[in-house]
Formats: C-alpha cells, structure tokens, sequence
C-alpha cells in the first residue's frame, strides 16, 4: 500500500520538459500554443482556470474580426483551446508557484510539479485592480465583486452601483440589465472612456444614472452593503448612494508576483519586451495583456501570441 | 463517500474550473445553479456569508472559490 501510494507519487512530481512553455491559456497563450504547434515545437500551455483567462469572463465579443453577429468569449476560447491541441499543444490545468527563468534550461515549479522548458512565453495576463476604499475589505465578496459576468445573478432586483465607465465597466452594466434597472455608474474621469457604440448602447437604458467626475470614498453597511458615499471631485460635496451591489472596473493589475528579480518589470508590475516580445532574459518571451503595450484587446493579445511563436521558434533554431 | 454541493452561476469561470477538477478526480457532485434557483442563492449567501460563486460545500464545510488545496484536504486526495 505504502509502495503503491509511493508510486503514484513519483509519478506526480515526475518532470516533464518541453521547448516551450507557454504560462497562461488566455488568447495570447492560446495562439501562440496553434502557433507553436504548427512549428512542431513541443509544447505546453499552463492555465489555472479555464481556457480564456479574461475574455472567459466577458458573455460575448463584438469586435473579434470573423465574427459578424459576435462570440461568445468561452466558446471562442475553447475553440482556440481545441485548435492548440490539434496541433500537437498540451494543456496543463495547475498553478504556477514559481519559476527560474535565467539560463539555458528554464523551471516553471506547479504545485506538484516541476516542468522543464527550453524557452518560456509569459502570457499571465491581468486580473481586476482591486478597489480602495473604505469598507472595501469588509464588503470582498459579501456584496463587492469583479465579475459581473459571474455574480450578477445574485443580485436580482437589486440597487447596483458600477465603479469606472471603460469598456469592461459599460459592457458589465449593459449585462446586469437583466437582473436589474437601479444601476449607477461612478467614474473618477469626468467622461465615459468606452467605445462610443457601448456608450451609445448604455445610454439606451433610461434608468441608468452617471455620476462624472466623483470617487467612491466608503462602501457603508453592517452586515452587508448598504450604501456608497461618493466625493464629487468638482465641489467636494459627499453624495450617498444606496446600493445592495458594488462591481468594480478601475483597470487591471499584471499577474507577475510570481517572477523572481532577474525579470525585468516596469513601475505597475507589466513586462517591457522589445519588438519580437522579447523580455530582458534570453528564451523568454512576454504576450498579452501582461506585458507593457497601450491596447489590451482579445485581437492584440492572439496577435501577441503569434509573434511571440514566431520568435521562440527562430530562437530554438538558432540555439 | 461526501457530500460535495457546489453552488455556481453557467457564466463563472472558475465554476467551470472546480466541476472540471473535482470530475477529474471522480468525485460525484451536486451542481446547483444560483443563477435559476434563488432559493439555493439565498441559501449559499446564508452558509457562507458570501454573494459570489463559486462556493462549495464538503460534509457540511464551506469553500469559497476554488480553493484546491483546501478540497484536496477534505476529500482527502493528495
């Protein structure tokens, strides 16, 4: 029995080495994973959610080129998911604990295992930038939350106030809509920064309320969320929003913790790569939203990706 | 064998994720979508004092979100 359960754990923590390695199976890891494959590079994608990463989050894509009446952001992930694989990709479900990056041979340690790797494309991505502000801590997930996508259900019927007024922010308040019509928007800028279309298409709503220009100061309740006190930037004047539902969207933070000082970040955690997306260490490569670029959409990330594959491939060869 | 309920909405992704893993590990599970059933919503809310999904319920204890390790530790898998 002893020897048994010995076994299987050898087998575990077995390692396993690829040329590539390619963290994070959102559409930046994704495509570089068809285009790896397609070089016969051999290949793995390491994902600790689902295939998609953010854009999983998001119901439907309006923008991704072939697309005219939209997709849904899970179903064009898996479809990326399974054109990888098709290609000869492997994709592992675990979670990078760390990862050694300089030299020849590359370690990416997982919870129960260490992989081998030649090269390494970061394709981490970002994750919501959490909101601070008073009560924000105490309202985590009890009535505060990142995805709407996810919780809205939650909150039929219910006063919903959505912080920021980008992309993220109007396409969420566009899909609470149908849980409820008590939703209010503060925004620090005294503007909507959304596509116009979204803009448009919020504005539809009658009963949406904006507030331009203000912050949010406190998230007030006792045992749950009550309230939002807002501070109009304009006048200074306190302004008390009642709401059940707080979702935020004030931007994204790099998911970078994980990398050791010998890669290079800039000030807010993203990763500087030069033109082939190559980072500051040799054989790593950054796509995606986690590295240091001003637009971060599905199509720039899949583009992203196939460069960062067309990279790898031409350091391989040259190895 | 445990009881293991998990309490999710179709459109989490890390709802997907944990039935994704604890089928892997061939563990039976109740799936219980709060999107549809409020009352399962209010019940979830109650145990866990949390508005989001996922949460997970094994023997009566509760995860909130896919806390591998903390599943691996109750149903006992290594």
């Amino acid at each position: 029995m002893l020897q048994l359960k010995m076994a299987k754990q050898e087998e575990k923590t077995k390692n396993k080495s690829f040329d590539l390695v390619i963290i994070g199976g959102g559409p930046a890891g994704l495509t570089a994973g068809i285009y790896a494959g397609r070089a016969r590079i051999k290949t793995a994608i390491i994902e600790e959610m689902i295939a998609g990463g953010q854009s999983a989050t998001t119901e439907h894509l309006e923008n991704y080129p072939g697309f005219k009446n939209g997709v849904g952001g899970v179903e064009l992930a898996m479809m990326m998911e399974e054109q990888a694989k098709k290609f000869g990709t492997e994709v592992i479900y675990d979670s990078v604990v760390s990862a050694k990056l300089e030299g020849e041979e590359k370690e990416i340690h997982l919870a129960s295992s260490v992989i081998k790797a030649k090269s390494v494309i970061i394709a981490t991505g970002a994750t919501p930038r959490r909101i601070k502000a008073e009560g924000s801590e105490k309202f985590h997930g009890k009535g505060i939350s990142y995805c709407a996508t996810c919780d809205g259900a939650l909150f039929r019927d219910k006063k919903i106030v959505i912080v920021g007024a980008g992309n993220s922010a109007i396409e969420e308040g566009i899909f609470m809509q149908r849980f409820s019509d008590d939703i209010t928007f503060v925004q620090d800028l005294p503007y909507l920064t959304a596509e116009k279309i979204l803009q448009e298409r919020i504005k539809s709503y009658p009963k949406t309320k904006f507030y331009l220009g203000a912050i949010v100061k406190s998230i007030n309740g006792n045992d749950k969320v009550e309230s939002v006190t807002i501070k109009v930037a304009k006048d200074g004047s306190e302004i008390d929003i009642p709401a059940d539902g707080v979702f935020v969207y004030i931007g994204y933070s790099p998911k970078t913790g994980f990398f050791g000082k010998e890669l290079k970040l800039n000030e807010q955690g993203y990763i500087p790569t030069d033109e082939n997306l190559k980072t500051n260490l040799d054989g790593v490569y950054a796509a995606g939203d986690v590295r240091v670029k001003d637009f971060r959409q599905v199509i720039t990330a899949a583009a992203d990706g196939a460069i960062a594959a067309h990279s790898v491939e031409k350091y391989l060869e040259n190895k | 064998m445990a009881v293991v309920k998990v309490y999710s909405t179709p459109t989490c992704p890390w709802c997907v994720r944990a039935k994704q893993y604890l089928s892997s590990k061939n563990i039976a599970y109740t799936d219980i979508n709060v999107a549809v059933d409020r009352n399962a919503a209010m019940e979830m809310v109650k145990k866990s004092g949390q508005q989001g999904v996922p949460v997970i319920e094994i023997d009566g204890n509760i995860i909130v979100g896919f806390d591998q390790a903390r599943i691996d530790s109750l149903l006992g898998l290594s």
